[in-house]
């Protein structure tokens, strides 16, 4: 899997543009310029792209991938919770995620309710919590209910993730 | 006059040679030829076939059995080699081995002749700091049959062996108790060769051929570094397996061997009813990839520290804690209190009183409890008091658990006490430093006595005593959310600790050597030592009737030494039958 920051999801033109119809559809074609098409399709792109970075982001969090889920940062690489949070996993209780791209078109943020596994480790102060962390253990995990908050930021054409912190739900 | 079985130096003393890879070349290429040696006749079931065994993910095996010690094996299309090897076969199961000839390789084999299903065990030395260590990798696979579809079944790591125990003996002579209380490790007590006192352990597999035959391996690593394989029939208790590996001699074991057991129990597993996963621990961590033959291995004696007589004086000297506050003790060998979560409160019985401990065995120590964590102590016949902190448990009416540590003795003793204040009866745990391979290891002495108070007349002759009652049981404890072990009372004089993994299948495993004391019907007071591992002497009052232990942990290191409580909640995993290997019956007497 390639590290590199997400850009937009070429893909998306192939199966993406049949979903695109029904937003298309709701306001008369005649009504849309070309323009206009451009602009929206290009917010579609974008929240796709985001969407796409999000869920990857996601991935390597749960897989324990910390170093190449920090490489889906920009420069300023920060995330509130850093190497505590083992599991995100989406909080279908919550209300939907929400991604709103910038009228710039080089900024974004997102809002995704989600169930957070936190991992506090246990201290090295005995052998077997020595042992634990050899194997891969050694933490008091619990999970809480928390609304990630997501900036992104655009360049060189591609999304990456600015800022990752989380809030109570 | 006969000998004992017991060995000069016990296996975690062992200084084992660090083997070039010249001279295990050399060694192993007396055998190359030959193959393993046998003290049963070899199977002939392969000679005269030509077999391909194909491996997902490894290599593809393709072997002439010329006779039942010869053979030619041509890996991955490569030029045959000639080779010695030796099969034993189980019903349809058969295991061989052989060397690749030029190297430090070679292969156990396991086949499934019914179904024609392959486990390939590649093996070979010089594959880590320590070379003489024997290194494994494992390949799923089938023979190949012409014409045939490749079946898509395979041989698989399983965690239905876990909990199983087994008194073995080799065609070799050899008897061994070996217990599967992990599904990742093993613990052995090599009962003919070693006299059996202590249990040791090493990382395992277990993999699963049917509901009635699976293959075990063990490799002792930190010990001699020897791999043992082999195919057990569950309902038979039969086996038929390969050992390689140099001995304490440093010469070459390579042998196949059969052997019949008998099952010793079952222990409880606690994984997730349906859940049959094997192989719980990952060789690598997360997001990284394992490399061939990788595997997460507990190597205690590497990474402890190992400290002089004047490095722990100066350690005590600069750092010396009983039951200090997380806060006030820093440094990784500070108060354990992660092994505290489950402590309960401490009990303040001994406040305000005066009494004497007469031990059999020792001077005897007078005291005066100021509060619930000061008390004062002084042997008889000395003047001066010393004021020292302490803390106390109540684990069962009348018996009180209590520490402390004894300043200004010369091996910086601690005292961790089980006082019977009902039956006036009281035993110590003494541990002390300065023991003769690390100074900062724990030793310990027992001592056994009496309580003189006012208003108690302590018993004349009756003593606690030692116990084998706990022998082969099996005990889990949670310390603290996250953190639970359990122990194996695997002899009556060592005691195993199996780490559980987040999905609770018994993962890390290790072990010391242990005394078990009878405190009470269903109180045992226990320690263990942590030699060649981080050098603790640990010591839990286990009540069986409320499962709940508390304990006493005594501990150097480079931050200095510390004594600390712990407790934990309790379950009952089961027992092993093993009690009838440990009766000493009458011999020819003296010779």
């Amino acid at each position: 899997m390639s590290n590199n920051a997400i850009s937009t999801r070429r893909s998306f033109l192939k199966n993406g543009a049949l979903l695109a119809a029904p937003l298309a559809a709701a306001a008369p074609a005649a009504v849309l310029t070309d323009n206009g098409l451009k602009v929206r399709l290009a917010k579609l792109e974008d929240e796709a792209a985001i969407r796409d970075l999000h869920q990857v982001w996601l991935q390597r969090v749960n897989a324990g991938e910390v170093d190449a889920a920090a490489t889906l940062f920009g420069k300023t690489k920060t995330f509130a919770l850093g190497r505590t949070v083992r599991s995100i996993a989406p909080d279908h209780t919550g209300e939907p995620d929400a991604i709103v791209v910038g009228a710039d078109g080089r900024s974004a943020t997102g809002r995704f309710h989600c169930a957070v596994e936190i991992g506090i480790a246990i201290p090295l102060d005995c052998t077997l919590a020595q042992m634990a962390h050899q194997q891969g253990g050694g933490f008091v995990c619990r999970t809480e209910r928390r609304v990630l908050k997501v900036r992104y930021a655009k360049a060189s054409g591609g999304w990456s993730i600015a800022k990752a912190e989380f809030a109570p739900a | 006059m006969p000998g004992t079985p017991y060995p000069k130096e016990q296996m975690h003393r062992i200084a084992y040679t660090k083997l070039s890879e010249q001279q295990i070349a050399d060694k192993l290429s007396k055998v190359i030829g030959s193959g393993p040696t046998s003290a049963s006749p070899l199977s002939d079931a392969f000679v005269g076939k030509t077999i391909r065994i194909v491996t997902d993910n490894g290599p593809a095996l393709a072997y002439k059995f010329v006779r039942n010690n010869r053979l030619s094996v041509a890996e991955n299309g490569g030029g045959a080699m000639d080779a010695g090897y030796g099969a034993l076969t189980l019903d349809n199961v058969a295991i061989f081995s052989h060397m690749i000839p030029g190297t430090q390789r070679g292969y156990a084999v396991v086949v499934d002749q019914g179904t024609n299903l392959a486990t390939v065990f590649e093996l070979w030395f010089s594959g880590y700091d320590d070379k003489r260590e024997v290194q494994r990798e494992i390949y799923y696979g089938y023979v190949d049959q012409a014409g045939q579809e490749a079946p898509k079944a395979r041989h698989a790591p399983t965690n239905r062996i876990e909990g199983k125990g087994f008194y073995w003996k080799q065609d070799t002579g050899a008897e061994t108790l070996e217990f599967y209380p992990s599904a990742a490790y093993s613990n052995f007590v090599e009962l003919s060769r070693l006299g059996g006192e202590l249990s040791f352990c090493g990382p395992s597999d277990y993999i699963k051929i049917n509901e009635d035959f699976c293959i075990y391996t063990r490799t002792e690593c930190e010990l001699s570094g020897t791999f043992t394989a082999y195919v057990i029939n569950l309902n038979r208790i039969e086996q038929v397996g390969v050992r390689l590996g140099f001995d304490a001699s440093d010469a070459l074991e390579y042998y196949v061997f059969r052997g019949k057991g008998e099952w010793l129990g079952q222990l409880a597993q606690f994984e997730k009813f349906g859940d049959e996963s094997g192989a719980p621990v990952p060789a690598a961590a997360p997001g990284q990839t394992a490399a061939k033959g990788a595997r997460r291995v507990y190597r205690p004696f590497k990474t402890m520290a190992k400290m002089t007589k004047a490095q722990v004086d100066a350690a005590c000297a600069k750092h010396t804690s009983a039951f200090a506050p997380r806060a006030i003790a820093p440094g990784a060998n500070a108060p354990a209190a992660s092994m505290a979560g489950n402590l309960g409160p401490a009990t303040d019985w001994l406040a305000g009183k005066s009494f004497t401990l007469r031990y059999d065995n020792a001077p005897a120590i007078e005291y005066r409890v100021d509060d619930t964590e000061t008390l004062n102590w002084r042997k008889e016949g000395d003047s001066n008091w010393t004021k020292t902190r302490y803390q106390a448990y109540e684990s069962m009416p009348g018996v009180i658990l209590f520490g402390h540590l004894l300043e200004g003795t010369p091996n910086h003793d601690g005292h961790a006490i089980v006082a019977d204040f009902h039956q006036g009866l009281m035993t110590c745990f003494n541990g002390y430093l300065n023991t003769p391979y690390y100074a900062n290891e724990a030793g310990v002495k027992i001592l056994f006595g009496v309580i003189e108070m006012e208003g108690l007349i302590p018993p004349k002759y009756n003593r606690h005593s030692f116990t084998d009652e706990m022998a082969g049981r099996a005990v889990s404890q949670n310390y603290a959310p996250g953190l639970t072990s359990m122990h194996l009372y695997s002899t009556p004089h060592s005691l195993s600790w199996i780490i559980f993994t987040g999905s609770d299948a018994g993962g890390l495993e290790w072990s010391g050597p242990a005394a078990y004391v009878k405190i009470r019907d269903g109180l045992f007071f226990i320690y263990w030592l942590e030699e060649a591992c981080n050098g603790t002497l640990g010591t839990i009052l286990v009540n069986v009737h409320t499962m709940r232990d508390v304990g006493i942990g005594y501990n150097c290191g480079e931050n200095g030494l510390n004594m600390n409580a712990l407790g934990a909640h309790e379950r009952l995993a089961g027992q092993f039958d093993i009690k009838r290997f440990y009766q000493v019956k009458a011999s020819g007497g003296v010779v």
